[in-house]
């Protein structure tokens, strides 16, 4: 049963460029032409289905392009060409710890948070006891988070989000956090959810968590799908790429030092 | 229903300083009441009481500023937000205008205020006052939509929209009375919808300054025009706005 199915889809991004003289000046300059805001494609005629209980790895691609597919999944954010359909509601775990509001209680901050992934304020209450208790916050429950390591928010994001009910994950980054006790309890929540049928497409800069986890990847070349593989055939066509990569760059420069 | 979830977001923010919510507007007409009042004397400017004259149009002009102002950040704010979130990106508009709503029915005491120095009740046609609040939603709702998804695009809108409302708060009458301007421009004053919100505002009290009905009629068409253009403009500006987080 297919849950997303990409056709065709293309992307294309603005380059935020972060060069010196933010702000105004950055802006005066793009005025008087010299620096254009420049957009890069993203992703480029992608088109695969995901299948349910699918693990899916993207491999080979960058960071952005990775984010960019996991959020055109999930809905938040709109192709510019080609289809994206969804038979289930997907949970985005996208930036979530960043998004805790550091002004708010915990307890304001699982509110907020359930409710902006689509829970319902009874549904949050039900849930809270066992969000608290999983991220081990039960004891500051009501004190505002306020400068709370990004540990303790990544816990608190991560609890939120794995105690939806959904069937679907998107997952940047952030499939495990905390340390290693927490870690471990990640892993056991997340493979139950997947022996119950769960789907995940997992974005990481990781290999080990890939070759753990994932039963299926997608290896991607400049944006476009170049194999649909399992996890150690991608990774090592990633590794190919950046060897081919270094010793491209490598070339010119002793021929130059040949002459 | 999650609108209570940004709106409970709001509250929490707003209890630090509640007090304020009510001391500004406050502060503001009384400013304006000593000069246009005490120190120009009786030039009869808009109508006595001139006090309660003056906080009737403040209020809802301070939410009109406050609502469309904080419109045009919505989508710089709520970057992180916007990438993980199931809800429609209408909502982050949705929110402002109803928090600002919400501050603006806080700050009703200070009318109420005005009523007790003043010793001048309203008539029974203040049942147009809530009206009046329904329509101006209506109008900011519209106005927020376009402004938040043209800001997007076009980051000088932020800018162009400051001077705007500045203009808009001499066009409008709140420091005066419609019946100051010459009859012919009443027409032409019409196309400004807040002069219609705001002629319902006053209608409890001043029932002779009538706005004509035609007048209104045009006002709202504008405001439902706005709501209209503001949708369309945000459906297909939707794209870009997603991308921007």
């Amino acid at each position: 049963m297919s849950i997303v199915e990409f056709d065709h889809v293309s992307i294309a991004l603005s380059k935020t460029k972060r060069r010196k003289g933010a702000g105004r000046s950055q802006r005066l300059r793009r005025f008087a032409g010299e620096t254009k805001r420049q957009i890069i494609p993203i992703l480029n005629d992608v088109s695969f289905t995901l299948n349910q209980g699918d693990s899916l790895a993207l491999v080979g691609a960058k960071p952005m392009a990775r984010t960019s597919l996991l959020r055109l999944a999930a809905g938040t954010l709109l192709p510019d060409s080609g289809t994206v359909t969804r038979s289930e509601p997907i949970v985005p775990m996208i930036g979530i710890a960043r998004s805790l509001g550091r002004t708010y209680t915990i307890r304001q901050n699982i509110y907020l948070i359930g409710g902006l992934l689509g829970m319902k304020p009874a549904e949050v209450q039900e849930k809270l006891p066992g969000i608290v208790e999983f991220a081990d916050l039960s004891s500051v429950l009501d004190k505002h988070l306020g400068t709370a390591p990004p540990i303790t928010r990544q816990k608190l994001a991560w609890s939120i989000a794995m105690s939806m009910d959904a069937r679907v994950y998107a997952v940047d980054q952030t499939l495990v956090v905390g340390e290693r006790e927490f870690r471990q309890k990640c892993w056991t929540r997340v493979d139950e959810l997947r022996e119950q049928g769960a789907t995940f497409i997992v974005s990481s800069d990781n290999s080990k968590l890939y070759r753990r986890f994932c039963d299926r990847a997608l290896y991607f070349a400049d944006g476009t799908i170049d194999a649909d593989t399992t996890v150690p055939e991608a990774l090592a066509m990633a590794r190919q790429a950046r060897f081919a990569a270094r010793d491209q760059s490598r070339a010119p420069k002793s021929e130059e030092s040949d002459d | 229903m999650l609108v209570l979830r940004d709106l409970q977001r709001q509250y929490t923010k707003f209890r630090l300083g509640y007090l304020w919510s009510l001391l500004e507007p406050l502060g503001m007409s009384l400013v304006l009441w000593l000069v246009f009042s005490v120190l120009l004397g009786e030039r009869a400017l808009g109508l006595q009481p001139y006090l309660l004259f003056l906080s009737v149009a403040i209020l809802p002009w301070w939410w009109f500023l406050k609502s469309v102002n904080s419109s045009t950040k919505i989508f710089r704010r709520t970057r992180g937000e916007l990438a993980f979130t199931s809800l429609p990106p209408q909502i982050w508009v949705l929110r402002t205008v109803l928090s600002s709503m919400i501050e603006f029915i806080f700050s009703l005491p200070v009318i109420l205020l005005a009523v007790i120095i003043t010793r001048d009740l309203p008539g029974p046609w203040i049942v147009l006052f809530p009206v009046a609040v329904i329509l101006q939603f209506i109008l900011l709702y519209g106005v927020g939509l376009l402004v938040s998804s043209l800001s997007i695009v076009i980051p000088d809108i932020a800018r162009i929209v400051k001077i705007i409302l500045r203009a808009m708060f001499y066009l409008s009458p709140i420091l005066y009375s419609i019946s100051n301007i010459p009859e012919k421009l009443h027409i032409v004053a019409a196309f400004n919808p807040l002069v219609g919100i705001l002629g319902l505002y006053r209608i409890g009290w001043w029932p002779e300054e009538q706005v004509s009905p035609w007048a209104l009629v045009i006002s709202f068409s504008v405001a439902a025009a706005f709501l209209i253009a503001g949708i369309v403009t945000f459906r297909s500006l939707k794209p870009r706005i997603l991308k921007e987080a």
